[in-house]
């Protein structure tokens, strides 16, 4: 493990900024948000998260995928990927990374987010729980992998876990790190430790016990009941580090002659998210719609990925106007599940679940 | 707005004729296939002006707040119109034909509007893309999800965050969020999405301090025609 000072940090994030672009967290209005660093000083390391993920920097909410012409009939495809760093991602956030990585690489790999994620470096940091953080319970609580850089703040400094060769390079590159103390070591475990003891959200069942109790919770009252306060407005999926779901449109110039393809987020709890052709809607209620994310996130993908695909950063039940509140939903269907005595191995095949 | 698209105008004058714009123009021909209507309707001529329009035109699109959903002239509504009459061209006003004022109605109380281009002001972008797609052949997108997916996309501090409210969240979007971008509130300026939850934003309104009057005044301020026909 090695270390840096305070003033080594400054070092590095003011080298950084000379060869790439740089993002990190920052405070903006007051509030914790990640924002373009052009000064060392800009940069504030968080210890709760942030209102918005990180992923926007590998997966823009709006981007150019191709640009047509249809006086010949010819088309190019776009993409942009510039050398970039990401300062300030949590355990979670980087978990989140990870199974973004996952999902754009299955199937039909996507060149705009592999492109651009190959030129992303990632530089962790250490965090505190707040009152909604729950990653403890989904197993997301460190990061072993998907990191360049991993900061652990401690007394004097930083201890740093270096994750690639590029995190060693950079590290080499702009500052002078050392191996770190013991003395510094022990700081960074003591932290831990209260860490690990600070959660005040937590899940009632091994996160591997979920699909199964999704899979008998279709018909829960639940649903109906957070339907009725839901607006439909799609924050929770826009601040979620690990809904990927996006639309695709094409923009013709007003001369009629040349287009963009782009995309564009979507959310699967917005009223057209599931519109198709002749009006018909598969999901139209908004319980119906909430219960279709909460699945994607301990069941449908899970299945595919076998990991579930909430990470346990809360920022869904912090930006939720109405108080819904994802932990205490899947909670409740944990109860109501112990009720109907079902005897359960905690990881079902595939094969049981189709 | 329309006049504002300065590098598109142009463009777009290659593809179409403009044969009646009063702002724009004094030359007028009765001879259209879209048509782009501004404005509430709050006098029996307009509405019958209205009706021609729709007669002639194989579109119609409702251009702005006024024209869709009422807006603010629907204020109006909460008062006597005799009241009103007074009030504004004074004592005995409402006798007079001259003055003859009426209820405020959005132009789809009247006809049949094909397209609606909300907000007040409308956003260039969307004025343009409704009109490309209406001379390529295909359905123009008119965006019915809640400010928040804007404001999120614009990656603002939600304003409850900041012990302020706004109609935000029933809002219907399309603006990228501009209003809160730049440091306001929203006010609903563009009308209510097709599926509002009013119950939930009443209640998260009292939540963050309002009383239920100043709930309905902030449903009213745009959107008092829509919240009546919903209700």
């Amino acid at each position: 493990m090695k270390f840096i000072t305070k003033t080594g940090l400054k070092a590095l994030v003011t080298g950084l900024i000379r060869d790439y672009k740089v993002y990190g967290t920052v405070k903006k209005d007051g509030f914790p948000a990640y924002g373009e660093i052009t000064d060392a000083k800009q940069l504030v390391l968080l210890q709760t998260p942030t209102h918005l993920s990180a992923k926007g920097f590998v997966f823009p909410e709006r981007e150019t995928l191709l640009r047509f012409n249809m006086e010949d009939g010819s088309h190019k495809p776009v993409v942009e990927a510039a050398d970039q760093v990401i300062i300030g991602l949590h355990a979670c956030d980087i978990h989140a990374m990870l199974l973004m990585d996952r999902v754009f690489a299955y199937g039909a790999p996507d060149a705009n987010y592999l492109a651009r994620r190959a030129k992303t470096l990632v530089i962790g940091t250490d965090c505190m729980p707040d009152e909604h953080c729950f990653c403890q319970s989904i197993g997301t609580m460190h990061a072993t992998e998907g990191f360049d850089l991993f900061l652990h703040q401690t007394k004097n400094g930083f201890a740093i876990d270096v994750g690639t060769k590029r995190g060693a390079a950079i590290l080499r590159k702009y500052t002078k790190a050392v191996t770190a103390a013991a003395s510094e070591i022990r700081n960074m475990e003591a932290f831990e430790k209260k860490r690990a003891g600070s959660f005040k959200t937590r899940l009632d069942a091994p996160a591997a016990a979920l699909p199964a109790i999704y899979a008998r919770s279709d018909a829960s009252p639940v649903w109906d009941r957070i339907g009725s306060i839901c607006y439909g407005c799609g924050s929770c999926n826009n601040v979620c580090p690990t809904c990927y779901c996006f639309d695709v449109r094409d923009e013709p110039a007003a001369n009629l002659k040349q287009g963009e393809r782009v995309r564009v987020w979507d959310a699967c709890t917005l009223e057209e998210f599931a519109l198709v052709a002749g009006g018909h809607n598969f999901r139209k209620p908004r319980g119906a719609r909430l219960r279709h994310r909460f699945n994607r996130k301990f069941r449908y993908l899970t299945d595919v990925f076998n990991a579930p695909f909430c990470v346990g950063c809360g920022r869904c039940i912090r930006t939720c106007l109405v108080n819904i509140n994802i932990a205490e939903v899947t909670n409740e269907l944990i109860a109501e599940d112990a009720k109907r005595g079902i005897i359960d191995e905690t990881v079902r095949t595939k094969k049981a679940e189709r | 707005m329309v006049l504002s698209c300065e590098n598109e105008l142009p463009e777009i004058l290659r593809q179409v004729d403009i044969v009646n714009f009063r702002e724009a123009m004094t030359e007028r021909h009765e001879d259209y296939e879209i048509a782009f209507v501004e404005g509430s309707i709050s006098r029996k001529e307009e509405a019958h002006k209205l009706r021609k329009i729709r007669k002639k035109a194989r579109v119609v699109v409702a251009l702005g707040a006024c024209s869709s959903t009422g807006g603010l002239n629907c204020l109006k509504n909460r008062f006597p119109m005799r009241y009103l009459q007074e009030e504004v061209y004074g004592r005995g006003a409402h006798k007079k034909k001259a003055f003859d004022t009426d209820t405020v109605r959005p132009i789809d109380a009247f006809i049949h509007v094909d397209y609606y281009i909300h907000g007040c002001p409308i956003p260039k972008k969307e004025f343009l893309s409704v009109l490309t797609a209406l001379l390529m052949g295909s359905v123009p997108k008119i965006t019915n999800h809640p400010v928040c997916v804007d404001c999120k996309l614009a990656g603002n501090i939600c304003v409850f965050e900041k012990g302020k409210t706004c109609l935000g969240p029933v809002t219907r979007a399309g603006c990228d969020a501009i209003c809160v971008t730049y440091g306001g509130v929203c006010w609903g300026c563009r009308g209510l999405v097709d599926d509002p939850n009013i119950g939930a934003h009443t209640e998260t309104l009292k939540r963050y301090g309002l009383t239920a009057d100043s709930v309905m005044d902030s449903f009213n301020l745009y959107d008092r025609c829509a919240i009546k026909r919903k209700r």
